[in-house]
């Protein structure tokens, strides 16, 4: 190493140090992004697509589509949806079963999508409604039909994914 | 392949070969070695690469599936199958004396099925501790939790190494070697530890500051991902993969996917293949950014942190508007992708791509020429390309050693024959080349997306499959370029709706493996940067 | 008393009246030997809570600056833009556990914090703050506060001896090897100043640099030992990118691995009292301390400045320094150990020796700003 290339060595690395300051300075004066949750809650902007909470929608007479025929619960990959059915007496006098109880289990939901691909008449979807946080795991058990609801009888066109939150946000 | 069967047909004469998805060679025990030496040693074609190593419970047998490839040609390919019916003592050959890749791998397969290796010089288990009762992949495995209760109490790493010699004579010797020299100075950086990016457990013997050894411990986050398949459908075991890399979450579901998409003979909608390509390409970017982030960290400079995890969000805001997921993000699904594209996904990444190409100039800017950094990096981590090969470490780490090893451009999947994009190669093996590829792989991926991003077709986006899908029988091959390398999916069907076996070839098990080697006599800072240079998850490592 | 009549209106914000007062009123009241030790107690109790006080703003702002550096906003949750931070910090510490560590040796791993932060209380208290702010003027003051503040790598070499940890005793070997090294630079180009000022004393050297700062009135080896100091002044301090000793990415935390609560807390707020140590000695050495910008025949300018209380232009000097030093430490990664003693042995200390032949000569030849133009610059 002659001593010019000593020299120079060190005015290239001083150059090139600078030119490292220069990018953090320039950083330094650039306002930041930063969100601020929770005080931006109103302006919040979470995808529609965003899975986090399953629900049932419900229309309003109170029903839903789920025919309680079990395919999400033999979907899913951790046992996390139980769904209880009942047998009632049908007016022709037929049994029939329908939907006792539809439950999920937040605590070990891996979000993978399965149940509601899977399910034949659309009764499920995820919403983006992300603050599903609670005290104890019991209350990470979720029970998605609404009480006294029912079946709905028409087969009709099946509810957009995420249409009970999406429009407000 | 004429002169491979001839060459496997010397070595062995009664091998049975057969060709089935790849060319598949079932030998004996004892010829195993002979075999594998002879596609080792063949001049025109050496077969230098294992890329995976399989332990296998047959029912009555147990075995292995010793998957291989050459170097200088990805696309040949050679399965060997071995197999003994020795359940109580199983013993097979090990193929560590030719590749170094095979001692991590062989140590697993102890570990997870008991079968010991003759010739291994360390036959310790990997992934699990020294106190596991049975063997858990094995078909007849007690699932009872009496038999390995949780313990809360540490017990002391034993650093002896059990192996089993074979003489010259052919009497079989066990001896027990120790791993440290009495008088090491033996620091452990991990499993707890700001740099190991994960769980990860080197113990290390230093000289001063020089490091003399490094143990690699892994199995802290043991998951057992490859047997939980076994009990599950194809379309539930792919959630699983997201678990794996998660860095490159979506690449490797995609490998599953195809490996399930080929044996099933399901054809994909091509607008789904753009969707899994562009994606991939993202994923790869993001998991590229976060390799960057790591590096400069481990090399003490913070704020390249965070400016990597700044760019990061923007992909990751594009996925989760795609998909509804950040890091797990379920993209691909047997048949196609779940998630159509949403209307401003192109007008979003052709914003991100003239930005990102913007930051690759600051962060060369900021880092790159550093005569800290430099000092950091440069002939720091040497790892020759024969070392890359037989540890195989494939990835940008592979490609910095001079080893062309691009999935994408050997076995083309998706669209990587219809875009044009440069395998981004450098031979200087040291940490800066690595990161440099890095770096300039992801201005290629950032050219690749440039190229199908505004030709989308229309059309759909999944392919109709069976409501139950079920896998004809036999084993089936997949391999993925994922951001650290080869990616390999192997399932072993028997015509179930679950797999018989599940493995997944880690290019992170590679990467740590060859830790020990190229971090020998330098310096404790220095085998912080190399690991970071390596960019290995510890998921990955794990399963 | 015209003298200080005249003090009090051309520098109403001094602190010197208020002292003053203070000091009659103790004569008056007691005896001289009493009021000198009340005194003696006041000026400790005051230094004591500069200190903490600095220290907790200093940690406050390097949050707050880092953040901005980082692309991030820093704390934000105590109080407006979270000022309060710090504070709270400071209270959990003061009320953590002191863990005792098993097989540590007691009585070392003990007095380790109290080493570090006695040195840099010592050197903190000789420091000029302000006209008439300085608790002691020693003759030999940069002599007395290169040897004070070499004091503390003893207790980081004691902390990473005793806690019996490798990574500590890694840490604190390597903050041997860092701080002796560093401690000759920054030595040598403090000699360069005291070469061109001739004197030790601050209050001297302050007084030299009226009319042109020192940094100025050496030009070329003024400059050159200007930044060698800040390089070693900053490796002194343990500070990225020298913070080889606590390397997050490495050794966790270095030598202060295994210390919990206040004697955490020790070694935390002694090392950013050090920062601001050495960027208070760069100032008062290099920019003219606490004497305001002063332009000679503009008298009014002059007056204007003297406007401004000495104490402001100290601490805005030193705080300009500090702000160079943060942005330093975000900006580039750690040195590896042999790069950083090569830095110093190979590239540092010859520079900071030929440095000083130069500027010995350029002082005997009568090359400095002041001798050449002393119509401009002489005092």
């Amino acid at each position: 190493m002659n001593f010019s290339t000593y020299i120079r060595g060190i005015f290239k690395g001083l150059r090139s140090l600078a030119g490292g300051m220069s990018v953090t300075g320039k950083e330094f004066l650039t306002p930041k992004v930063t969100m601020e949750y929770p005080e931006n809650r109103k302006t919040l902007v979470i995808s529609d697509r965003w899975r986090s909470e399953l629900i049932m929608p419900h229309d309003e007479q109170n029903e839903h589509a789920c025919t309680a025929c079990g395919i999400c619960m033999i979907n899913c990959p951790n046992g996390t949806i139980r769904v209880i059915s009942a047998s009632i007496d049908t007016e022709e006098g037929k049994k029939k079963k329908i939907l006792d109880k539809h439950l999920w289990d937040y605590g070990s939901c891996t979000f993978c999508n399965l149940c509601v691909i899977s399910c034949p008449s659309d009764a499920i979807v995820f919403n983006n409604d992300f603050e599903g946080a609670v005290f104890n795991r019991s209350k990470l058990v979720h029970q998605l039909n609404h009480t006294g609801s029912k079946l709905r009888e028409k087969k009709r066109e099946p509810l957009p994914a995420n249409s009970e939150k999406t429009t407000d946000k | 392949m004429r002169d491979i069967t001839h060459i496997i047909r010397q070595a062995a004469e009664d091998a049975q070969i057969e060709e089935r998805q790849k060319l598949t060679v079932t030998v004996k025990p004892r010829q195993l070695h002979p075999v594998v030496e002879a596609l080792y040693r063949n001049k025109e074609l050496p077969f230098d690469y294992l890329v995976s190593l399989t332990g296998m419970d047959w029912g009555e047998t147990l075995g292995v599936i010793y998957q291989f490839s050459s170097s200088a040609d990805l696309t040949q390919e050679v399965v060997i199958m071995t197999a003994t019916a020795d359940r109580e003592d199983p013993l097979l050959y090990s193929i560590t004396d030719l590749y170094e890749t095979a001692h991590l791998n062989e140590r697993e397969v102890y570990a997870l099925f008991g079968i010991r290796f003759i010739n291994n010089p360390d036959m310790r288990r990997f992934l699990l501790n020294d106190q596991w009762k049975g063997f858990p992949f094995r078909k007849d495995y007690s699932h009872d939790t009496g038999l390995n209760p949780v313990t809360v109490i540490s017990s002391e790493i034993v650093d002896v190494a059990p192996c089993i010699r074979e003489t010259a004579d052919g009497k079989l010797i066990e001896e027990n070697n120790p791993v440290f020299d009495e008088e090491d100075y033996i620091v452990n950086i991990g499993p707890q530890h700001p740099s190991t990016h994960g769980v990860m457990h080197f113990r290390t013997s230093l000289d001063g500051e020089i490091v003399k050894k490094v143990d690699v411990h892994s199995g802290y986050i043991h998951r057992g991902i490859e047997k939980l398949c076994e009990s599950m459908t194809y379309p539930q075991m792919l959630h699983l993969t997201d678990r794996l890399d998660y860095l490159s979450a979506n690449i490797n579901r995609h490998a599953l996917c195809m490996c399930i998409e080929k044996a099933a003979e399901i054809e994909v909608p091509g607008r789904a293949q753009y969707i899994r390509t562009i994606m991939d390409e993202l994923q790869r970017i993001s998991s590229h950014l976060l390799a960057w982030a790591c590096q400069c960290n481990d090399l003490g400079a913070t704020t390249a942190f965070i400016y990597g995890m700044r760019e990061r969000e923007h992909v990751l805001d594009i996925f989760d508007k795609t998909c509804g997921g950040r890091l797990i993000v379920n993209q691909n699904v047997v048949g196609g992708i779940m998630f159509d594209i949403y209307p401003d996904f192109r007008k979003d990444v052709n914003v991100f791509i003239p930005y990102m190409r913007k930051r690759l100039k600051e962060y060369d800017d900021f880092f790159s020429h550093n005569p800290i950094a430099l000092g950091r990096m440069k002939h720091i981590g040497y790892l020759s390309r024969e070392d890359a090969i037989s540890y195989g470490v494939t990835g940008p780490a592979g490609r910095a050693s001079g080893w062309s090893c691009d999935v994408r451009k050997y076995k083309p999947y998706a669209l990587y024959d219809r875009v044009e994009f440069n395998e981004v190669m450098r031979t200087e093996g040291d940490s800066y080349a690595r990161y440099q590829n890095r770096l300039d792989e992801i201005a290629q991926s950032l050219h690749i997306i440039e190229q199908l991003i505004d030709n989308i077709p229309e059309g759909e986006v999944c392919a109709k499959t069976k409501p139950v899908i079920r896998l004809p029988q036999g084993q089936f091959f997949q391999s993925v370029e994922t951001g650290k390398g080869e990616f390999g999916v192997f399932v072993e069907s028997r015509g179930d709706k679950t797999p018989y076996r599940v493995k997944f070839r880690s290019p992170s098990l590679s990467a740590v493996s060859v830790m020990p080697l190229i971090c020998r006599d330098a310096f404790l800072s220095d085998l912080i940067g190399i690991a970071g240079s390596m960019d290995f998850v510890i998921p990955d490592i794990d399963r | 008393m015209q003298l200080k009549t005249m003090l009090f209106y051309s520098h109403p914000l001094e602190l010197t009246r208020i002292l003053e007062a203070i000091d009659t009123f103790l004569r008056i009241h007691l005896s001289p030997g009493l009021a000198t030790l009340a005194e003696g107690i006041l000026v400790g109790l005051l230094l004591l809570a500069t200190y903490a006080m600095i220290a907790l703003a200093l940690i406050y702002i390097e949050r707050k600056v880092a953040a901005s550096f980082q692309a991030r906003l820093g704390p934000n949750r105590l109080g407006k833009y979270g000022v309060f931070q710090s504070f709270a910090d400071m209270i959990k510490i003061l009320i953590k556990e002191i863990i005792q560590i098993k097989k540590a040796d007691k009585l070392l791993f003990y007095v380790a914090p109290f080493f570090v932060i006695v040195a840099s209380v010592l050197a903190f208290g000789a420091l000029p703050f302000g006209m008439n702010l300085q608790a002691i003027d020693f003759n030999i003051g940069v002599f007395y506060l290169l040897a004070v503040s070499s004091l503390g790598v003893i207790g980081i070499l004691l902390a990473g001896w005793s806690s019996n940890n490798k990574y500590s005793m890694i840490g604190a070997m390597r903050s041997g090897a860092q701080f002796i090294s560093y401690e000759l630079s920054a030595g040598f180009s403090l000699m360069t100043i005291v070469v061109l000022s001739g004197t030790m004393q601050f209050s001297e050297i302050i007084e030299g640099q009226r009319y042109c700062w020192n940094l100025f009135n050496g030009h070329l080896p003024a400059m050159i030992a200007f930044l060698i100091y800040l390089i070693s002044g900053h490796a002194e301090t343990n500070r990225g990118p020298f913070d080889l000793p606590e390397a997050e990415s490495e050794l966790t935390a270095g030598y202060h691995t295994e210390y919990s609560g206040l004697q955490f807390g020790f070694f935390y707020l002694s090392e950013y009292l050090n920062m601001f140590i050495v960027a208070a000695v760069a100032a008062t050495v290099f920019l003219g301390g606490w004497m305001p910008l002063q332009i000679k025949g503009w008298e009014a300018f002059n007056q204007a400045m003297w406007f401004i209380p000495s104490w402001v232009w100290f601490f805005g000097k030193a705080g300009l320094l500090m702000f160079f030093s943060l942005w330093v430490r975000w900006s580039f990664p750690r040195l590896r150990i042999d790069l950083l003693l090569n830095l110093e042995w190979k590239y540092l200390l010859p520079a900071n020796l030929v440095n000083l032949l130069v500027m010995v000569v350029v002082v005997l030849s009568g090359l400095t700003l002041t001798e050449l133009f002393p119509a401009l610059f002489g005092n």
